[in-house]
């Protein structure tokens, strides 16, 4: 990946009468990468994304599309192209219409105009649909429209609101492979709208997850899952959602101690405890993901199987703890009772501690000693 | 069921026929009466028994039948005042469309000019129109626009306007902003969107509104009786045909028959438009 900066976000900030939409972001999109903004519903990412397309004006900051300033820009004039959540095809219009729109608007000759259309019905496998009025298409295809008619008009960067949530699981994973593969194919810049973590995760080269208008981390999926910067991130990416125990931490000897309110777990051994000196009696959060649990034959922690799931693959595991209920990923083939008593094994490298009170990480991974 | 079925078929096609014959039989009599001669107007007859074109020939050439000179001291022939009827109405339904439409465009997506201000358009159909008929003569005496056209056009599109802004704003409200933005994204000027988009997309609004405009300028006769006298239209043209000794019903009904055609055919034209129209905010889900 080439490492040119097409998209610049410089300090953007959005006020809707007294909400603030966007607060202070800034980041940047590098070119033939998928960026992708997560974030729950009314984090700001849709807004942020239409400052970007220039349907929204930033109250404050600078966007750059190709080095340019186009903060003040119309839409028309930055290049991009938005592909909306509900797609937007053009009802009255038939499919060859609706691609050839943006042409049509531009100018070119007729002749030009098919010839264009045609490659990019090609690509999009519309060739089939391209007399087909635009309200009579289905999901899948009124998304490749909707793609098709922003390819057209070669825009420098496209960008995506939610465009999988119509559809529904079995067509969203269809739609989430050809998205992939047309942007891999083409090399296009694409920033992607999502509230789906997973989505997320499967489809960006990095994410920029967001909350209450901030951009609170941004990296690649990898470091978003294994390293994240807060305890919002933690357990808004990942599933089931990563394993959170409250309390304050003490040291004993080479383990680590979790005091809660009714009890002190010992949540891993043998370890070396300098990293954690500073930390011992404060108030944290540990977290820990499912896949980074064992159960062990002997150990410090102790359990009871509340429950077991088959998830795809997996068997999750619901161990109850005293005040607590952890989930365990385990082989789908061992089998587990109800009521049955289990020592789980956290892996100390895998750790996160968190301040309970801002949420911020304090730690992550504990070196085994 | 299966009779039970049949039944309320019968049952159907039995109230559709009464409906239909209700409304029918005027339309039936008008035509009637105008291929009857004189002295058949008074006879309550289905069919005419000596049918004539004369109530038709003295529309269009007011001395050449005889019969009538008598009755009436007419005026000038039907085609005047059709032609003027066609311009007036015409004129005044483009001028209150494409008037009501950026109204409602702004109202719909800016909420320009508030909502007070768009109700307050209503006015014009709140108040009898009766009322208003002595301050407009004072107006166009003013405006030196009395016995003419442009001022019956410029009246029916100021009192239709608000048919013209409401209808179309139901049909732009419901089309989302996204293809408007999707337009914009594809690089159209804001005008362009309009005309690419939101106008085409809105068209059966446009038909409705338009053909409601139509029949009102069409038909209208208070304002055309008291501010023309020469320059008449098609209904005051009618009201001339009423003479000291009685009406002149068979020349009348004539008149009422050719009057109707031109509505009907454009009804007929755009019936498909027409059904999307009146149907649009029912079935929107």
């Amino acid at each position: 990946m080439s490492s040119q900066v097409v998209v610049k976000l410089e300090n953007v900030t959005k006020r809707f009468e007294n909400l603030v939409a966007v607060n202070n972001v800034s980041f940047e999109v590098y070119k033939g990468e998928l960026f992708t903004l997560l974030g729950p519903s009314g984090c700001g990412k849709t807004t942020t994304l239409r400052i970007i397309a220039g349907l929204e004006y930033p109250d404050e900051g600078k966007v750059y599309i190709d080095g340019v300033d186009v903060t003040e820009k119309p839409a028309r004039e930055r290049g991009v192209c938005l592909v909306f959540q509900e797609y937007a095809v053009f009802p009255h219009m038939s499919v060859f219409e609706n691609i050839a729109f943006g042409l049509r608007v531009k100018k070119l000759s007729k002749t030009e105009v098919e010839r264009k259309v045609k490659e990019i019905a090609e690509i999009l496998d519309l060739s089939n649909y391209l007399n087909f009025k635009g309200g009579k298409l289905g999901l899948s295809e009124q998304q490749r429209v909707a793609i098709a008619r922003c390819l057209a008009v070669e825009p420098k960067l496209l960008l995506l609101d939610e465009p999988l949530t119509l559809a529904d699981a079995k067509i969203k994973e269809k739609m989430r492979r050809e998205l992939r593969k047309l942007q891999k194919d083409l090399g296009v810049t694409m920033i992607f709208v999502t509230h789906d973590q997973l989505e997320a995760l499967m489809l960006s080269d990095r994410i920029a997850i967001m909350r209450s208008g901030r951009l609170i981390q941004l990296g690649t999926p990898e470091e978003v899952y294994d390293n994240p910067g807060d305890l919002f991130v933690a357990t808004f990416v990942g599933s089931p959602t990563i394993n959170l125990l409250e309390g304050v931490l003490e040291i004993d000897g080479n383990r680590l101690l979790l005091k809660t309110d009714s009890h002190k777990y010992a949540v891993a051994s043998d370890i070396n405890v300098k990293t954690l000196q500073g930390l011992v009696g404060s108030e944290v959060v540990i977290g820990f993901r499912p896949e980074d649990v064992e159960v062990m034959p002997e150990g410090v922690l102790e359990g009871v199987v509340k429950l077991a799931e088959i998830a795809e693959d997996k068997r999750i595991l619901y161990v109850k703890l005293n005040d607590h209920e952890v989930k365990v990923f385990v082989d789908l083939f061992t089998s587990f009772n109800e009521g049955q008593k289990v020592i789980l094994k956290i892996n100390p490298l895998k750790l996160h501690i968190f301040d309970k009170k801002t949420g911020k990480k304090l730690l992550k991974g504990v070196i085994p000693g | 069921m299966v009779v039970k079925n049949i039944l309320t078929r019968v049952l159907a096609w039995l109230i559709l026929l009464i409906i239909v014959t209700w409304t029918l039989i005027p339309v039936i009599w008008i035509i009637s009466l105008s291929f009857k001669p004189y002295a058949e107007w008074r006879t309550p007859s289905l069919f005419p028994k000596n049918p004539t074109l004369d109530n038709y020939i003295i529309l269009f050439s007011p001395q050449s039948v005889s019969i009538f000179i008598a009755y009436t001291a007419i005026i000038e022939p039907i085609t005047g005042p059709l032609i003027r009827s066609i311009a007036v109405s015409i004129l005044a339904t483009v001028i209150a469309v494409i008037i009501g439409f950026f109204t409602a465009y702004g109202a719909s997506r800016y909420n320009t000019p508030g909502p007070f201000t768009l109700f307050f358009t209503l006015l014009t159909r709140m108040l009898p129109p009766a009322t208003f008929v002595t301050p407009i003569m004072i107006y166009f005496t003013t405006l030196r626009l009395l016995d003419n056209v442009l001022g019956l056009i410029l009246l029916y599109s100021a009192t239709t306007l608000t048919y013209a802004v409401w209808i179309l704003k139901g049909f732009i409200d419901a089309i989302p902003v996204e293809w408007e933005e999707a337009a914009l994204m594809e690089g159209a000027t804001p005008f362009q969107v309009l005309l690419k988009v939101v106008i085409p997309i809105a068209r059966p609004g446009f038909v409705v509104s338009g053909l409601f405009i139509f029949l009102m300028s069409w038909t209208e006769l208070l304002f055309a009786l008291v501010l023309t006298s020469v320059n008449v239209t098609l209904p005051v043209q009618i009201s001339k045909y009423v003479t000291a000794v009685g009406a002149l019903w068979g020349v009348q009904a004539a008149i009422a028959l050719l009057g109707s055609l031109i509505p009907l055919v454009i009804g007929y034209l755009i019936q498909k438009h027409l059904i999307t129209g009146f149907t649009f905010g029912l079935v929107r889900g």
